[in-house]
């Protein structure tokens, strides 16, 4: 606790002494959380999406128009005793056409000429969360029962934007971590130009017995403030840049779903804070990783 | 209190700066550590704050063997000695008060306690309306009384001091030479290096006479 308050008050006289390099590594920490924490918001939203279009893929089972109503219950047995549906819902020949003529009127004349209804009788099988894993399998078998023309199974796409999500946010947190690496060398450079700084006088304490913790201490706390202003300052930009995107970006989170932005949740914001300090402090100590408390005074 | 025996300290492969010395210092005792440059004054006294261990040899210290004690340990044992330097060693970003007071600082010693102490040691050396400066504000005789303070704050049983006149003019040497006199006399066992014999003359203690890698003879 001695060595803690003793660290904390030669820190931030050290900090004051060095604004300009303080305000540096400032910099540098908050570009690299505020990348971080960017990413955190787009990583959340996306998955939140993606989510939500996950949850609404469904299994389309388009039938023959010579399908007979024994095989149409063949059908809907086959779903119902799979297990995978949350619901069913038969569409007929003429609501599909109905449903067309709602969403493309400007098509109406098209339909009109037609001398027959083209859109197939069909059941739309939304999925539940549990019957995403053998939507494929139930696809196939609905495939080859008689009285089936096609079955579409958008999963398929899905599958695909997850996976360059995925692909996306590997090589976006790997970004994020060179980041930060690159950060905690600016504050390791900032900490040792610190300590050579007063080299002589951390020669001069450790001849007079100060105990190892409170000359390497206030290195470690030096970077420790640093590294969580740096993600404070982070969270402030991050706060700013939110409000002008919500902003510019408002019709697209409207069509998203109005709870789509996944802003940053109070436990990635400390997070920040936290791993700001940490990274901070982990450098501190890193910068004065080689001195050695036993060696020949200012060496 | 200060015993060596057969202390040998090589440097590199060839460079032999102290060859199979021995002496012991009792306790209470004044003694002038002397020789010409190059003799191992330096060296000794960089063994004796455990800056580095012998090559050959055991030096021990109040009973502790040096060349044995962990960094914790080497810490704590240099907590316990007074040690004053040529150059004074003072810290130039902190008050005369904050030097001085800085051992018992790391001690845990209370704040009341700190600042009684401290204005004691440096009334002590007759710098007590000082303690508010800092050192590159004081003259070199003031630097070096401030320097044995730091010295004294903790009541060590041991003060060593390197040259401590050398940057000063004769009249302030025996002023500082008469401080370690008092200290001495305190009950304080005191070892000197100086190559001062006139210093020497005036205090009159025993002297360990340092020659080139040869050990050391007792002169008085």
């Amino acid at each position: 606790m001695r060595a803690l308050a003793y660290a904390w008050q030669e820190a931030v006289a050290s900090l004051a002494r060095a604004r300009w390099t303080l305000l540096l590594s400032i910099a540098t920490i908050a570009v690299a959380f505020a990348m971080l924490g960017a990413f955190r918001v787009v990583s959340g939203t996306v998955e939140r999406v993606a989510g939500g279009w996950s949850e609404a893929a469904e299994v389309s089972v388009y039938l023959d128009d010579v399908v007979t109503e024994a095989e149409q219950a063949a059908i809907r047995q086959v779903i119902d005793r799979s297990g995978l549906a949350a619901g069913v819902t038969p569409v007929s020949k003429e609501q599909a056409l109905a449903r067309f003529g709602a969403e493309f009127p400007e098509l109406g004349d098209v339909t009109a000429s037609l001398d027959a209804n083209p859109f197939p009788a069909s059941f739309e099988v939304r999925l539940s969360e549990a019957g995403m894993a053998g939507a494929d399998a139930l696809a196939a078998s609905l495939a080859a029962m008689p009285g089936v023309a096609d079955v579409r199974f958008d999963r398929q796409w899905l599958s695909r934007l997850i996976a360059v999500i995925t692909a996306l946010r590997t090589a976006g947190w790997l970004a994020a971590l060179a980041l930060v690496l690159g950060a905690a060398t600016t504050v390791v450079a900032v900490v040792r130009l610190s300590f050579e700084a007063r080299r002589d006088e951390i020669g001069i304490m450790a001849l007079v017995g100060a105990p190892v913790a409170f000359i390497r201490g206030p290195f470690v706390v030096e970077g420790a403030i640093q590294g969580a202003l740096g993600a404070l300052a982070a969270l402030g930009g991050l706060a700013l840049l939110g409000r002008a995107l919500s902003r510019a970006l408002g019709p697209l989170a409207a069509a998203l779903g109005s709870d789509a932005i996944r802003p940053l949740l109070w436990t990635d914001i400390a997070g920040l804070l936290a791993g700001g300090a940490l990274v901070g402090a982990a450098a501190g100590l890193l910068a004065t990783w080689k001195w050695d408390p036993q060696g020949p005074l200012a060496r | 209190m200060i015993e060596l025996h057969n202390v040998t300290k090589v440097y590199g492969t060839d460079v032999t700066a102290l060859d199979r010395l021995s002496f012991a210092v009792e306790k209470g005792e004044f003694v002038f550590l002397t020789g010409p440059s190059g003799a191992g004054k330096s060296t000794l006294l960089r063994l004796l704050l455990r800056q580095e261990v012998p090559t050959e040899g055991t030096l021990t210290v109040g009973g502790r063997e040096l060349a044995t004690l962990s960094t914790r340990e080497v810490q704590a044992y240099r907590r316990s000695l007074g040690v004053v330097f040529q150059d004074f060693k003072l810290i130039p970003t902190k008050t005369v008060f904050d030097n001085v007071a800085f051992v018992m600082r790391v001690l845990g010693v209370p704040v009341e306690q700190q600042r009684r102490r401290t204005y004691q040691v440096l009334k002590g050396v007759g710098l007590q309306h000082r303690a508010l400066a800092y050192p590159p504000e004081l003259s070199g005789g003031e630097q070096q009384r401030i320097a044995i303070a730091r010295a004294l704050v903790n009541e060590p049983q041991v003060v060593l001091a390197d040259e401590p006149t050398g940057n000063l003019d004769p009249d302030l040497s025996l002023e500082i030479m008469d401080v370690f006199r008092d200290i001495n006399a305190a009950g304080t066992t005191v070892l000197v290096a100086t190559h001062d014999r006139a210093l020497i003359a005036h205090v009159g203690r025993r002297v360990l006479h340092l020659e080139s890698t040869r050990g050391a003879r007792a002169d008085a």
